[in-house]
């Protein structure tokens, strides 16, 4: 698990440098996630720590986001006020979403590799 | 009594209270989410939320002072998106011979998803501060949080659209795939990782494993793309 982890947090801690020096409007983790990418690509492989650990992580990543998601607890008067268009917003922007997409996939591919 | 006082004392000053916490109000919210049979309603981040925001309130503990003790699990958020690329790269290969197809779908997607949340909360008068985290809200959450602090927006805000968005996006999106006719497993996977991430995935590959290898894969790509256009959009916008 530390030689995983280890790899991880060198990653991330070149995506942070690279998102200070040269890109600092995009957000370091997502630069480290594209590094070790491209990494991996070059590897050619996971090794079977570092997949164990990012196993880890993608199954309790849930936990992770708590801690902030709790803030939302302070606009709670704003989203009170404002209840009836964040869910028409969110609900409308998540069917069409879905909608476009899987009509967009159809019309270009078909029923290709259509499932049992 | 004062020794029970200084107890508390020290604990709300350590860490240790808010992670405790934390960790606790999940374990609960995972037990019920397991004992409901995972519905896609009794989503365990939700619930751990409700938890930890209504025993900090009985505890009058300030938001700030919970963040304080809890900032060492949120700083890992930062580490799990780099390990992201793990499942991405093993995605690749379920790539081949598609990539036009889902690279214009995912843009679309996209595209659908920021523009028609946007009009919609316009169109009913929201405000800046409840529009601004609907931006990045179908991105992975852990990216849309990073998102949300790059553009000025509600960090907060952000993560709770966002989780709300895959519960909607796993409950809805049996119904709108078979409303507009796309049967194709790795079809169906794909348009829910795009608009409902990381819930949306896990509900996928629920129902099926191909449809969850092209959720997860969507969820990577959308989330990589975001990062990479939406402070470059809003800057020029």
């Amino acid at each position: 698990m530390i030689p995983g982890l280890a790899e991880i947090l060198l990653f991330q801690g070149l995506g942070e440098l690279v998102s200070h020096l040269f890109a600092p409007a995009i957000p370091g983790p997502v630069i480290g996630l594209v590094l070790l990418l491209a990494f991996l690509c070059i590897r050619r492989g996971v090794d079977s720590d570092l997949a164990g650990v990012a196993a880890a992580f993608s199954r309790h990543l849930g936990l992770l986001f708590v801690p902030a998601a709790v803030g939302v607890v302070l606009l709670l008067p704003e989203l009170r006020a404002a209840w009836l268009a964040i869910a028409a917003a969110l609900i409308t922007s998540v069917v069409l979403t879905i909608g476009v997409t899987g009509l967009l996939l159809h019309g270009l591919a078909g029923d290709a590799g259509k499932g049992d | 009594m004062t020794n029970v006082a200084q107890i508390w004392v020290y604990l709300s000053g350590s860490p240790l209270l808010a992670l405790a916490l934390t960790l606790w109000a999940y374990r609960i919210a995972l037990l019920i989410s397991a004992r409901l049979g995972g519905h896609p309603l009794a989503n365990p981040v939700a619930l751990a939320v409700a938890f930890v925001a209504l025993a900090i309130t009985a505890l009058g503990m300030p938001y700030a002072k919970y963040f304080e003790g809890a900032q060492f699990v949120h700083f890992l958020l930062g580490t799990a998106t780099v390990s992201l690329a793990v499942p991405i790269y093993q995605g690749l290969a379920a790539l081949r011979g598609k990539i036009a197809a889902l690279g214009i779908a995912l843009v679309a997607g996209g595209v659908t998803s920021i523009a028609s949340a946007v009009a919609v909360a316009r169109l009913l008068h929201a405000d800046r501060l409840i529009i601004g985290g609907l931006y990045a809200k179908s991105l992975t959450t852990p990216i849309a949080m990073g998102v949300a602090e790059r553009i000025g927006a509600s960090p907060s805000l952000t993560a709770a659209y966002a989780v709300t968005t895959g519960v909607l996006g796993a409950v809805l999106g049996r119904f709108v795939l078979n409303g507009v006719g796309c049967r194709a497993w790795w079809q169906r996977g794909f348009a829910i990782g795009v608009a409902a991430h990381g819930i949306g995935t896990s509900r996928a590959f629920a129902v099926h494993p191909e449809a969850g290898a092209y959720a997860s894969l969507a969820m990577g790509m959308h989330g990589v793309l975001g990062a990479v256009l939406l402070p470059w959009l809003i800057g020029n916008a």
